[in-house]
């Protein structure tokens, strides 16, 4: 099998062995992209049942389409493309007035408020759960179009061409959303370290 | 350089896309303004804490049961 995963690596040849309906490719395929189409899904929707809905749709259009796939774009990418859409058109569903156009002031940047050195090192952090919950709270405040591309790009570490792909936004909206949601998040957690720190 | 700009750069920075006059620049800002040097640590921190926490995955049950569901449809689909 291990020579199996690096001969489907190239993506013509997984697409090949796909069409041929190779159960081995598509074992394959799913576990390179389900926990990562899930992760895209849970960030948009704050729900793992319905990202969990938006994972199984996405296969299942990937599975519908293989024929017509042109295979231009890479496999991956057409697979994170599908769930996102999937998962903004559920979005839309329960939240009619989501906004993920680009808006005036969206360039703009609030100055920071909370200059505080943090205390420890982050990776003593990761073990205290009132900061996982932290961490889960801040990013949960983040407006969606600015959370969809600080996930994309520091969580899934894609680049930003490829996160711009995904998104069907440009190269420089894709750097001002992330550089936001960067000080944002820097924002919420010093003040959430802060709180803990203080009880 | 000054505090706006600075923070107005700050992610090309960290990403190291700045050209090298504005890198320059910049790391002589940080060197004497201690504010922009917390604001640039504990966003570097607030990085690296979502990329280590971020990674989850469905759960092993949900995971399983998806794997078969998917793998029938994708077997008794049509072929080209
Ligand atoms: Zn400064």
């Amino acid at each position: 099998m291990d020579l199996q995963s690096g001969y489907y690596e190239d993506s013509d040849t997984l697409l090949l062995a796909l069409r041929q309906r190779d159960p081995a490719a598509f074992a394959y395929l799913f576990e390179q992209y389900s926990d990562k189409t899930y992760r895209l899904a849970a960030s948009l929707l704050k729900d793992e049942v319905a990202a969990e809905g938006v994972v199984q749709d996405t296969f299942l259009r990937l599975i519908e389409r293989l024929d017509q796939f042109e295979g231009r774009a890479n496999l991956g990418t057409w697979l994170y493309r599908i769930a996102y859409n999937l998962s903004v058109d559920r979005l839309r569903k329960r939240k009619p007035e989501l906004e993920l156009e680009d808006e005036p002031g969206d360039g703009r940047l609030p100055l920071p408020v909370h200059l505080v050195e943090w205390q420890q090192w982050p990776e003593k952090l990761l073990s205290d759960g009132e900061v996982t919950r932290a961490l889960d709270e801040a990013i949960a405040a983040l407006p969606e179009k600015f959370r969809i591309v600080f996930v994309l790009r520091e969580v899934e570490g894609l680049s930003t061409q490829e996160t711009a792909e995904i998104t069907n936004l440009s190269l420089s909206a894709t750097k001002v959303r992330l550089h936001r949601a960067r000080l944002f998040l820097r924002e919420q957690l010093t003040q959430s370290l802060l709180a803990i720190g203080a009880e | 350089m000054k505090c706006e700009e600075l923070l107005q750069y700050l992610s090309d920075y960290i990403d190291q896309e700045l050209d090298d006059a504005l890198t320059t620049e910049a790391q002589e800002h940080l060197a004497t303004c201690h504010n922009c040097r917390v604001v640039l640590d504990s966003t570097q921190q607030t990085i690296f804490l979502f990329r280590e926490q971020g990674k989850r995955s469905i759960p092993a049950q949900s995971r399983s049961r998806l794997f078969d569901q998917l793998q029938d449809a994708f077997l008794t689909s049509k072929t080209s």
